[in-house]
């Protein structure tokens, strides 16, 4: 029902539910007239609707297990009875209420055409299966999916074509970026007497002039990972990060002992034997010494 | 001044020895650039009776000082923040110049001076006179400090750590008393103590082993605890503070590198090396590395590039790049391998006194040389050598010589060592910039003469030898009388080197440090036949400034048919001719092989040499073992010869020199061939490029084919199918990088007969950018495309114009406007992918310039002072102000030169006001010889300030704005400035008169015999003047140099103006005080105490006084009053910290 409001842009599977829909409702709205009522809320509608369509859906749902049960793929109709049977319905009645007389007659909804599924391109004649080859075999895909048709062109002017063709795009799209960059902010110019024949886009100062000057452009760095994808600058990485946080939080004397360590040992650590990095910027600040004042 | 050369040792000037100083700085704002603290020295007294102790201060406000916690009384005088006091119309270099050499001198720690000077409380006397441990404590703070230590805080939002805000510590020399009160010497060694507290977001990095860092209560701060226990001078002390990234060397983890947010990348690959220059240094030392640990901190706006203090070294940010970088990469390795060497010999081992830093400089340079030969290899390193040796002999032959081991003796200056400069060379900061680099260029050639003397493994043993004496030293932790075996002394290093190779090379440094000057051969040659001997004529040219004669021996190798020959020649006084026996016969058509120096054996086209010499080439002093400049004649065909064959760098790049005075299409096919050849140094075939392009020019008329180098690019680097499109870039092959960079820049140079460049070769520039692409580079290609918009500005020639009409973009030339194009381009494109270090800017900055300077572009300054303001890249900003400069020259303009004169002031990067200075005096607006509209009292006001006030907080930058006075207005008096008045002075102080030195005719001077020579400490000589009109005696400075002409000039309208003072400008330009120092004489007079004051200052004095009385008869009186009034005060003005001295008791009691 929250599709209700989007109706116009329902799939097709949409609109045969909302159509069974309200066939069911329209079926019970007429058992209910059948019944003696006037009218109806439209929620106990709805419950209504709601419970026979689940029952229908059950009988479906039995239905198909006792066939597919027996290995059929199709309901024959000793399965509906038997489901029916199964969900306490005694089926004996069936016909006499089938022909009761006050019966309403409701007509069968508007069949719409089943939409027609566009047929793939075909594009030339399917080659018919060599002898060889039985029959139950899949067809040959569409000719133009594997066959090829060579052109001819000078391949050496191709490279300087391409180049040619390369560079000026890059120039071209150079020329019209830098000149909306120009023409959209402030610009300076060499001549006095003409400031659009060669607009130069002002110099702006930077509040960290060096991070452009000196940390590659995102182009380049792109350029670079294409370029060379085996950077071996991430093994050593790990290899920093302060792995050892947990070890020290030992009394001071422990603190100035392991630093008189370290500067006797230099010569051990040199040697990268130890994993664990004892650098004096990598330990954790240590918390104040809490002083009372008497 | 008490220093004796000799075995004796060290000697403190001080009569006391530091032993430990704590510095703790509690408090940094960034947002006020404020600093807040406290030191503590651990002193003992040497002398039983001191009462007095003099410490180095600048800048600092002194709250409180206290010894032993007693409340002590100080003054403060530094003589060098006003240098001139009295508002004297003097204007004189000359004066100015030896009134701050005396200024430094009276605040020296090597002499035991100080500008804080701490009167120990009585109380504690009898304590000192038992010579008993002595706490100075000085509570400090510093506010906004414009020299010593540099703030950067970024002007966005966020917190100082967001902003990447940082402080660090810089300077020239011993400039560590800006920062924090201490003795500023690097002979004063002591153990430390250093504590910083700073937000928790920021590292304070600094020197020695960091203890621990400690929360602060309310957790917002940390306190950073260093311990440096090996002693150490103050000067070697430094600091950095800042939100930095950290990286421990995953090669070496008691190495630490810091850069500021968001570089860590850069930073990794940066120092990815390092370890193996450590490597290098301590093996060929055979020693560790001293420290325990090293830092290196990358910081922003840096002082100089590289910095190396005890256990750290400060370098500038932009040395950091990525791994795409190739240019970058060798300087950047060559900053680190610098700052590494320093720290064994610079910051490990000091000096004793200033005189003796030539041997640290010297060292540091050697080792770094051989790391450098190492690294780069033979060729680059003998490169490198020869390239030293031609700056230090092109600055010498200049200036007149560079002194490696100045001697002050005592008093008797008539050999001033320095007399032909505009500086003093007594102190470092009274050093111009210029002659310092050059100073330690010749520090370390000569390390490697004498290594050519002693060999290589004597001379590591030397320095292994004056390490482990340090190391031992050090270790002894509380015995501070052996720490100055850290010290290193020329004598002690010549010791060392005679105790180690048992030889004598007294001669050499005779010649080469104790004496200033390089030596001037002038060779040519005849080949006798007869007696198939080579007669070698050398000549020597030392008359010239700057020159020495030079006696001894004098390699000479000789390639002959037969094989390359050694010869070594004894220069002596009187013999110019040189007979050297040849080895082989002349002959022609026997085909075999030469051998060359090498071994090896080489096919030759002998066609092209002389039939009856058997000589190919000859060349003297191969080896590059005496500081000379050769200028050698032999025929064209020798040097190509030389060229083509000889495997030496250095001979293949004179070779290639020496062609460009033969445009011969034989000198065409050398260079070409050496071009080619791919085995042959990259820098040879870079240098041969240029050659190339000249000779082209100079044949423009017989020259055939198309232009010079363009089919030789097109086979190297163009396509094989489509000759015109240049291949896409790879920059795997770094020799062929460089080529590729430098054919262009060559090629542009080439003019055709109307003296243009010719089209084809604009054309094919044009091209090459245009079909430049670098997508699958693994190398930036930013500084080839630089080179190819240098390559577009050289091509650009004279304007035509006719009758000076406005440049306009109708009358544009059409090739001007293609290469426009291009430029405006690449401009705009740099805002949007910038390059790295905006190589290409700073090119298209250089080209614009061009263009304008050539007539083809409106000549206006605007463009680049927009890109010359603070936030843009420092390159960038040079590189305008440049052309900033050029322009204040070509147009004369005055409104430029002022805006650029408010930069030095007002800049916040001191890199950047030093530079604005140094390339004014590169290229000045005027010399003193020249007319010049922009000459006015004015700038000679303004400039005299800058330097005599303006410039206290930088010792860099007072001598570069006294370099800049020098090359606008001499020595002498500016001739702009109107005559004064008076052509007597009369000082009655000093009780003497003297022509005012203000209308100082040297050049007469100079003609005159001195008749008193007793100059020192800022007194100019004395001369007997029978020019003046008064018939006196007078006093003349002769140092200065004027021609004869302006004298008379001079003197002619002096005799024609009245000669009554009637229209006296102001009384205390009258007055004349030529002792510039005499305020600090008089406080060291008054003092009894010091024994270490300078005691020829006032002998000087007495002595001058005693002179001057039999002259007083001759005195104009006018205009004395004012004078004594203005002497009195002399100190207490200046003090920041006047208001505590006043209060309390004077220390001349």
């Amino acid at each position: 029902m929250s599709r209700s409001g989007s109706k116009h842009t329902t799939t097709p599977a949409d609109n045969y539910y909302l159509a069974r829909r309200r066939t069911l409702q329209v079926v019970v709205s007429s058992l209910l007239t059948e019944a003696g009522f006037e009218s109806a809320e439209k929620a106990a509608v709805e419950t209504l609707t709601e419970m026979l369509q689940s029952y229908i859906s059950e009988i479906g749902r039995s239905a198909k297990s006792y066939c597919e049960h027996t290995a059929r793929t199709q309901p024959t109709l000793s399965d509906i009875v038997v489901t029916l049977v199964e969900m306490g319905f005694n089926v004996e009645t069936l016909p006499a209420y089938a022909k009761r007389s006050q019966r309403m007659v409701i007509t069968a909804p508007p069949v719409t055409n089943q939409p027609v599924t566009p047929k793939a391109l075909t594009a030339g004649q399917n080659k018919p299966h060599p002898s060889h080859i039985p029959g139950y075999f899949p067809e040959f895909p569409d000719p133009h999916t594997y066959i090829k048709t060579p052109t001819y062109r000078e391949p050496v002017s191709d490279y300087q074509v391409l180049r040619e063709k390369a560079a000026s795009q890059r120039r071209d799209v150079e020329r019209a970026l830098t000149r909306f960059m120009a023409k959209t902010g402030e610009t300076q110019s060499l001549f006095k007497d003409d400031v659009s024949t060669f607009p130069l886009i002002a110099a702006r100062p930077f509040t960290v002039p060096y991070l452009t000057a000196l940390l590659p452009s995102e182009l380049e760095m792109q350029q670079m990972e294409e370029t060379d994808s085996s950077e071996q600058d991430d093994q050593t990485d790990t290899e920093n990060l302060p792995l050892h946080i947990s070890t020290d939080d030992s009394g001071p004397e422990k603190e100035n002992a392991s630093v008189l360590q370290q500067n006797t040992s230099l010569s051990g650590s040199r040697n990268g034997e130890e994993n664990m990095i004892d650098n004096p910027y990598l330990r954790p600040v240590k918390k104040p010494k809490i002083r009372r004042k008497k | 001044m008490n220093r004796k050369k000799g075995d004796k040792g060290f000697e403190s000037p001080r009569p006391y020895k530091l032993t430990h100083q704590v510095v703790c700085i509690n408090n940094i704002n960034f947002q006020r650039k404020s600093v807040v603290g406290y030191v503590e020295l651990t002193i003992f007294p040497t002398v039983a009776n001191l009462n007095r102790i003099k410490l180095n201060s600048k800048q600092c406000r002194i709250y409180r000082v206290r010894v032993n916690d007693l409340e002590a009384a100080f003054i403060y005088n530094d003589p060098t923040l006003e240098v001139c006091h009295h508002e004297s119309k003097q204007r004189n270099l000359n004066y100015f110049s030896n009134a701050y050499a005396a200024a430094v001198s009276a605040v020296d720690p090597d002499a035991g001076n100080g500008e804080l000077c701490i009167k120990v409380p009585s109380e504690l006397w009898k304590h000192v006179d038992e010579l008993k441990v002595l706490k100075v404590h000085i509570n400090f703070s510093l506010d906004q400090p414009k020299g010593g230590l540099h703030f950067v805080v970024p002007n966005m939002e966020g917190s100082m750590a967001e902003r990447g805000a940082h402080v660090f510590s810089c300077g020239y020399q011993n400039s560590t008393r800006f920062w924090f009160p201490c003795v500023d010497s690097y002979s004063e060694l002591c153990t430390w103590k250093l504590e910083y507290t700073v937000d928790a977001a920021m590292v304070a990095v600094s020197n020695g082993d960091l203890v621990e860092t400690v929360y602060t209560h309310d957790m917002r701060k940390k306190t950073f605890h260093y311990m440096l226990a090996i002693p150490t001078a103050a000067s070697n002390i430094s600091l950095a503070i800042g939100p930095f990234e950290i990286l421990v060397d995953p090669y070496m983890h008691e190495v630490t590198h810091f850069c500021l947010p968001q570089l860590l990348p850069l930073l990794k690959h940066t120092t990815s090396y390092l370890h193996e220059v450590f490597e290098f240094y301590e093996e060929i030392l055979t020693c560790r590395y001293p420290y325990s640990c090293f830092k290196t901190v990358f910081i922003d706006e840096a002082y100089v590039e590289v910095a190396a203090y005890a256990s750290m070294s400060i370098f500038s940010t932009n040395l950091l790049h990525s791994a795409m970088i190739i240019d970058e990469t060798p300087l950047t390795r060559r900053c680190l391998a610098q700052a590494l060497a320093q720290q064994f010999f610079g910051c490990f081992i000091s000096r004793m006194s200033w005189s003796d830093e030539w041997v640290l400089k010297g060292i540091s340079g050697y080792i770094y040389g051989l790391w450098m030969k190492k690294t780069f290899g033979v060729n680059e390193y003998r490169h490198w050598i020869k390239q030293e040796l031609d700056q230090i002999v092109a600055y010498e032959l200049k200036t007149g010589g560079v002194l490696l081991h100045p001697i002050f003796g005592g008093g008797k200056e008539k050999d001033n060592p320095a007399s032909h400069l505009h500086f003093s060379i007594k102190h470092p900061h009274t050093l111009s910039w210029e002659y310092y680099t050059m100073f330690q260029c010749k520090a370390h050639l000569v390390m490697r003469l004498i290594e050519n003397r002693i060999s290589m493994e004597f001379m590591l043993q030397v320095f292994n030898k004056l390490l482990s004496l340090a190391s031992t030293a050090s270790s002894q932790k509380f015995q501070s009388h052996m720490w100055s075996q850290m010290l290193v002394s020329t004598s002690g290093f010549l010791k060392s080197i005679s105790n180690v190779s048992g030889k004598d090379i007294q001669p050499l440094i005779k010649q080469w440090v104790d004496q200033s000057g390089v030596v001037k051969f002038y060779g040519s040659f005849a080949f006798n036949r007869k007696r198939n001997v080579l007669e070698l004529e050398i000549k020597q040219d030392y008359t010239s400034p700057g020159t020495q004669k030079y006696v001894g021996p004098l390699k000479v190798t000789v390639q002959e048919l037969d094989g390359s020959f050694n010869h070594t020649l004894q220069i002596e006084e009187n013999s110019l001719k040189h007979d050297i026996p040849c080895h082989s016969k002349s002959r022609r058509n026997k085909k075999k092989k030469i051998p060359l120096m090498n071994g090896e054996e080489v096919d030759m086209d002998l066609s092209a040499m002389d039939a009856d010499s058997p000589l190919l080439w000859i060349r003297i002093d191969p080896d590059m073992s005496v500081l000379r400049k050769v200028e050698f004649e032999q025929s064209d065909f020798m040097w190509q010869y030389q060229l083509r064959y000889e495997r030496d760098v250095v001979a293949q790049e004179e070779a290639i020199l020496a062609l460009e005075k033969f445009p011969t299409p034989a000198s065409r096919l050398a260079l070409t061939d050496i071009l080619e050849q791919e085995q042959c140094f990259y820098r040879v075939r870079m240098l041969a490029c240029f050659c190339l392009a000249k000779i082209a020019n100079s044949m423009v008329s017989t020259w055939t084919g198309p232009p010079a180098m363009k089919s030789l690019f097109t086979r190297m680097f163009c396509c094989k199918t489509c000759p015109n499109i240049v291949k896409t870039n790879n920059f795997m092959n770094f020799q062929s990088y460089f080529l590729q960079k430098t054919m262009p820049v060559a090629m542009a140079l080439l003019r055709d007969v109307h003296n243009l460049c010719p089209k084809e070769v604009l054309m094919f520039i044009l091209d090459l950018i245009k079909y430049n692409d670098n997508r699958k580079n693994k190398f930036s290609d930013n500084y080839y495309r630089a080179e190819l918009i240098d390559a577009l500005a050289n091509s650009v020639t004279p304007a035509v114009s006719v009758n000076n009409e406005v440049r306009t973009l109708d009358n544009l030339n059409p090739d001007v406007r293609l290469i426009l194009e291009e430029i405006t381009r690449f401009l705009n494109m740099e805002k949007l992918l910038p390059s790295y270090r905006h190589t290409i800017t700073v090119s298209c900055l250089k080209a614009i310039r061009v263009l304008q300077k050539n007539g083809h572009v409106p000549s206006d300054p605007a463009l680049f002072k927009s890109y010359a303001e603070y936030g843009h890249f420092v390159d960038v900003r040079i590189a305008a102000l440049e052309a900033v400069v050029d322009y204040t020259k070509v147009d004369r303009s005055y409104e430029e030169l002022q805006w650029l004169l408010t930069m030095v002031q007002n800049d916040p990067v001191p890199y950047i006001r030093h530079k604005i200075l140094d390339m004014l005096t590169k290229n000045p607006p005027f010399t003193k010889n020249m007319e010049s509209p922009l000459c006015n009292e004015a700038l000679v006001d303004q400039l005299w300030k800058l330097m005599n006030s303006g410039t206290s907080h930088d010792w860099r930058l007072r001598c570069g704005a006294v370099d800049l006075y020098f090359t606008l207005f001499g020595l002498s008096r500016p001739s702009c400035l109107p005559l004064p008045e008076l052509g007597l002075v009369l000082n009655l102080k000093e009780k003497k008169a003297v022509l005012n030195p203000t209308i100082i005719p040297e050049s007469v001077a100079n003609n005159q015999e001195p008749v008193n020579t007793t100059n020192n400490h800022g007194q100019p000589v004395v001369f007997q003047n029978t020019f003046s009109n008064s018939q006196e005696e007078e006093e003349i400075d002769m140092d200065t140099v004027h021609d004869s002409q302006a004298f008379i000039y001079h003197h002619l309208n002096m005799l024609e103006r009245p000669s009554t003072p009637g229209k006296e400008q102001s009384s205390g330009e009258v007055t004349m005080h030529p002792v510039s120092a005499a305020p600090l004489s008089v406080f060291s007079k008054e003092s009894n105490s010091s024994k270490h004051s300078d005691h020829h200052h006032h002998h000087h004095h007495e002595h001058k006084k005693k002179k001057k009385k039999h002259k007083h008869k001759h005195k104009h009186k006018h205009k004395h009053d004012s004078k004594e009034k203005e002497k009195e005060p002399f100190a207490f003005s200046n003090s920041p910290a006047s208001a505590r001295s006043i209060r309390s008791p004077s220390l001349s009691d």
